[in-house]
């Protein structure tokens, strides 16, 4: 009796392995259970006219953006597609597919099952529907992107991207019409374009922590940098100048000279401490990567992408980024456009938060392109670009290619303590950064800054 | 690095006003919900009960009888109902003297008393100096020769001085138990009424048939039969009715199949603790079983009908029958053996043959779920009667090999598995389809379900048979189900605490087995259809849907019945 009793050991693995299992599952089911539970085919998802639970969507202001009831917002339906999204889930960056589960009423205790059908969810953004509306009437029909964040909390307030179009009434001919192109991505964080002369103040952070004399370094603009066979091309010829007036005049030559001077290892360090060459987390969205890659370049190649051309790519979410680290002394929040995601007030099932954003820069270096910045709005473009918001920005009109016009950019942030806004605008094919995209920005900021 | 900043954002904010507004919320959720918690708190505690009250009736295990050794006052305790007397040291007492076997005789107690068993000895095994040919009745007094040693039979003439004089526990207060059960299904009926926020009475039908049985049975068993022990039957009609009440959300009719199979099986299960009530009158009809078994997987084989891919059903007329769910019980019978069989025709050849035979029909007829389940178990019982780590060792390469032997010759056989491990590649094929609604589903109903009848899961195919933990999960919560999956693995752990005690090993063996395929079986569901092991489509044992899963579950959970001592006892202290 006794050995058949010690036999029975094997019945105690099983056991163990049952509860080990068990275990296993049920952290497996806590750890994903969100991600499994907003999967399209859970019908617990929609309502009983099949369609999905979102709740009721607002913006910073309380303007409805959109509800069940009333689908979306007439006045900024378009403008803000991209951050909500379409009702078909084609754009995956909205909060619609980022916060499928929350949107349903999902939360870890109850599920999305039980009090589905009685409650929805209301969900407050961080932008702003009035500034977002002007920026997407400002864009014209024309493509590009504008983003505007605030540095010290990292809301969002507006982040617009064209070309875009009525989720109510999807045009039939978007995958053809080539007005359309680019309407499925978020321009803000899931393209990357060539950036031109913004580039120089990435340029220009490593020539500051790298060479010591920086504020007395010069050297001699012809028009041209002939470098080999080639050259590099300047806008103009400004004779004997330093980084400082190359800055504010965007002189190529000054920064190809730099580029040349410093090397590929030094600027390709600063280049990814800026966050070149990787992704960002975007809510829950994952952002194209900005390339910085001169690891095949010749050295005119080196050239051009020290003043931002040959295979330099940035977007305009990583630009804004740089803008309010630079205004932030080295640091900024980083940013998100949803607040929270309520099931009835006073139950968050999600709340933003503010977190820093993950680039590097040395608050002296940060402090000295605040600066040269600033000159540059203040002794240049002018004041009455952005009055009374003591504003820092740099524009840029990058060369394309392909008998396409110039892309036209401009990034900066206000020093205002009442709107420490970091922003970046761009327009494919927008021609001059400082006419096209300056006038943008201006107007976009006027609003918000009214607000 | 930049993921790390995500991950905090991610993490849904639960502020502390959580749970408090939670029931603000709505009167009607919150009742609904109140009435959840309720019956999952009595679930819980039904359990809870069962199994303790299962372990405070265990024999404390002391002598039974001595037997004095002469010359000399030398008193060998017995302790078991089966005992193995020989110089092996593996025996239950151990006798050094020359001429000892290794395994020499077997002393056990029947319901006329003790008997001793000489088990092919050397030397043979004397009784008063009479040499004794088969199962020889002893009585206290009696003198037993065993090689040079002279044992004396001899009565425990005192109390134990250990242990005061211990009452038989009476198994708590079964009524109580029993009338927190039915509370159960109280409460899961009335959830079931208030399907889709509206109020309807149909589920109160299956509520009373279920009282009518669970008392019904409490009524034969207690009163009838005077038995003392009713956990077991507690907790088999607990998940049988849990299984119903979840299957009429899905379809009345198949709750109300559901219902009489059970019925069925309680007769099987009554059947089956009679049958073991004479366990060497069980050890002789194994070759019966045996050619029983095989004849119904012939017969399955010749006439079976192909149903989901698998060729492993018998229509007679409108009733479908699974023969292998029956064969699962003949296997147990023809696996357990008494300690004098075990030692007297300890040949496993016999059993590998029938088991071989078993598992082969199984894969022919591409049910390679209980193909699975069949082999376990037969490593479970062979383990169980040899102790030979080499018969597991050659049964699994064995078995390997003919695995190996089916994928080469059958490639389309490892095609049906291939979505294992990462279904989430395949919701939209048959690789991945239904684990991934399965988990899905699980992961909508929360802790604590959408409320019984309000699930989606049950609309997939086999949302009833295979995939019932997910509903389960889906309709009733993650709570409600572990506890409901923790019984298994509670019948298992209560099998094993009590193995010793049993009046045979026959009851040993086969309780072993029985909890142990019961808690296999619920494993390889459970875990088929959450996708840590291949979906293979074995159902889930009480709550499937199935009449023959049902009948077979019910046969197997009297061997666990059968093993405890007490079930018997009862009905023998009337006699006196
Ligand atoms: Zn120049």
């Amino acid at each position: 009796m006794r050995t058949v009793g010690k036999r029975s050991f094997f019945l105690y693995v099983l056991i163990f392995a049952f509860c080990a299992g068990m275990i296993f599952l049920s952290c497996r089911v806590f750890l994903n259970a969100g991600e499994w539970a907003s999967m399209p085919f859970n019908a617990h998802l929609y309502d009983e006219n099949d369609r999905l639970r979102r709740g009721s969507v607002y913006d910073r202001n309380g303007t409805l953006l959109y509800s069940d009831a009333d689908g979306y917002a007439a006045a900024s339906k378009e403008a803000l597609l991209h951050l909500l999204g379409d009702r078909e889930g084609n754009l995956s960056t909205g909060v619609f597919s980022l916060y499928a589960a929350e949107l349903s009423g999902y939360n870890p205790l109850t599920g999305n099952a039980r009090e589905g059908n009685l409650f929805h969810t209301k969900t407050e953004l961080t932008v702003s529907a009035e500034a977002s509306a002007r920026a997407y009437e400002l864009l014209g029909g024309r493509s590009g992107a504008v983003f505007v964040y605030n540095y010290e909390t990292g809301e969002v307030l507006c982040s617009v991207s064209t070309p875009s179009f009525d989720p109510d009434h999807v045009p039939e001919t978007i995958e053809t019409d080539e007005a359309y192109r680019g309407a499925y991505l978020d321009k803000t964080i899931s393209e990357s374009f060539t950036p031109g002369s913004i580039f120089k103040i990435v340029t220009a952070a490593c020539a500051i922590e790298n060479l010591p004399d920086w504020e007395s370094w010069r050297c001699k603009c012809s028009g041209t940098l002939p470098i080999g066979d080639d050259c590099v091309t300047c806008l103009g010829a400004h004779g004997e100048i330093g980084i400082r007036d190359g800055l504010k005049y965007s002189c190529n030559v000054v920064f190809a000279e730099l580029a040349r001077e410093l090397g590929k290892e030094k600027l390709r360090k600063t280049a990814e401490a800026l966050g070149f060459g990787r992704s960002f987390v975007f809510e829950t969205a994952h952002t194209a990567r900005s390339v910085f890659d001169v690891s095949n370049a010749k050295e005119i190649d080196l050239g051009w992408a020290g003043v931002g051309q040959y295979s330099d790519r940035t977007t305009p979410y990583h630009m804004a980024l740089l803008m309010g680290v630079i205004a932030g002394g080295g640091k900024s929040a980083q940013p998100y456009f949803v607040r929270k995601i309520a099931l009835s007030p006073g139950v968050a099932l999600y709340t933003g938060a503010e977190e820093d954003a993950p680039l590097n820069l040395s608050p002296q270096t940060a402090g000295a392109l605040r600066g040269m910045l600033r000159e540059n709005v203040s002794d240049y473009y002018g004041d009455a670009l952005f009055p009374d918001l003591q504003a820092g920005a740099k524009t840029g009109t990058a060369e394309v290619g392909e008998g396409k016009e110039d892309t036209a950019w401009i990034i900066g942030f206000l020093q205002n303590p009442k709107t420490p806004y970091a922003f970046a605008v761009v327009i494919e094919e927008g021609g001059s950064g400082y006419r096209a995209a300056g006038s943008v920005a201006s107007e976009v900021l006027a609003v918000l800054c009214a607000e | 690095m930049i993921e790390l900043y995500s991950i905090g954002k991610e993490a849904a904010c639960l502020n502390s006003s959580f749970i408090l507004s939670f029931f603000m919320r709505g009167r009607f959720t919150a009742l609904m919900l109140l009435v959840h918690l309720l019956a999952v708190a009595l679930l819980i505690h039904v359990i809870v009960r069962c199994f303790v009250s299962l372990r405070r009736g265990r024999r404390i295990q002391e002598a039974v009888i001595y037997l004095s050794k002469e010359p000399g006052d030398e008193k060998i305790p017995v302790l078991y109902w089966e005992n193995s007397i020989g110089r092996e040291k593996t025996c239950d007492i151990l006798l050094s003297e020359p001429g000892v076997s290794r395994d020499h005789a077997v002393l056990k107690r029947r319901e006329g008393g003790w008997i001793i068993a000489d088990t092919n000895s050397r030397a043979g095994t004397f009784v008063n100096e009479q040499k004794i040919e088969t199962q020889t009745p002893i009585r206290p007094g009696d003198r037993i020769r065993i090689g040079e040693a002279q044992l004396v039979l001899t009565a425990r003439d005192e109390p134990s001085q250990t242990a005061p004089q211990r009452k038989v526990y009476r198994g708590g207060r079964t009524i109580f138990t029993l009338l927190e059960t039915t509370a159960v299904f109280f409460l899961l009926t009335l959830e079931a009424c208030f399907q889709n926020q509206s109020f309807r009475l149909s589920p109160f039908l299956p509520f009373l048939l279920l009282s009518t049985l669970v008392w019904g049975v409490y009524l034969y068993s207690i009163v009838l039969l005077k038995r003392i022990n009713f956990e077991i039957e507690t907790v088999g009609l607990l998940l049988t009715g849990i299984g119903v009440l979840l299957l009429f959300g899905v379809d009345p009719q198949t709750a109300y199949v559901q219902l009489a199979a059970a019925a069925l099986g309680i007769l099987l299960f009554c059947a089956i603790l009679w049958i073991l009530e004479k366990p060497d009158f069980v050890s002789k009809l194994r070759i019966g079983f045996e050619v029983l078994g095989v004849a119904l997987f012939a017969a399955t084989f010749v006439f079976g009908t192909v149903v989901n891919g698998a060729k492993n059903w018998i229509f007679l007329g409108s009733l479908s029958i699974q023969p292998s769910e029956l064969v699962k019980i003949i296997f147990i019978f023809a696996g357990a053996s008494t300690l004098d069989r075990l030692q007297t025709h300890g040949n496993l050849i016999e059993f590998i043959a029938f088991a071989a035979v078993c598992t082969g029909f199984l894969f022919l007829m591409h049910d390679f779920g209980s193909a699975v389940i069949f082999f376990f178990t037969f490593l479970l019982i062979a383990f169980m009667r040899s102790g030979s780590v080499r018969t597991v060792v050659l049964a699994v390469a064995a078995a390997a090999l003919g695995v190996f032997l089916i994928l080469q010759f059958k490639p389309y056989v490892a095609q049906r598995f291939a979505g294992w491990g990462h279904v989430w590649e395949y919701p939209y094929d048959s690789l991945g389809y239904q684990q991934t609604r399965t988990l899905t589903y699980i992961a909508s109903g929360g802790l604590f379900g959408s409320g019984l009848g309000n699930g989606y899961l049950k609309n997939i195919f086999a949302g009833d048979s295979d995939l019932v933990f997910g509903v389960l999960c889906e309709e009733l919560g993650l709570v409600f189900a572990l506890a409901v999956c923790s019984v298994f693995d509670l019948l298992a752990l209560y099998t094993l605490s009590d193995v010793t005690r049993s009046r045979s090993t026959i009851y040993s063996i086969s309780s072993c087995a029985a909890a142990g395929l019961l808690l296999f079986q619920a494993m390889v569901n459970i875990f088929g259809v959450t996708d840590l092991l291949p979906l293979t489509g074995v159902t889930l044992p009480f709550i499937s849907a199935g009449g023959s899963s049902m009948v077979c579950v019910w046969g197997l959970i009297a061997f666990i019945k059968a093993s405890d001592e007490r079930t018997y006892g009862a009905r023998r202290r009337r006699d006196l």
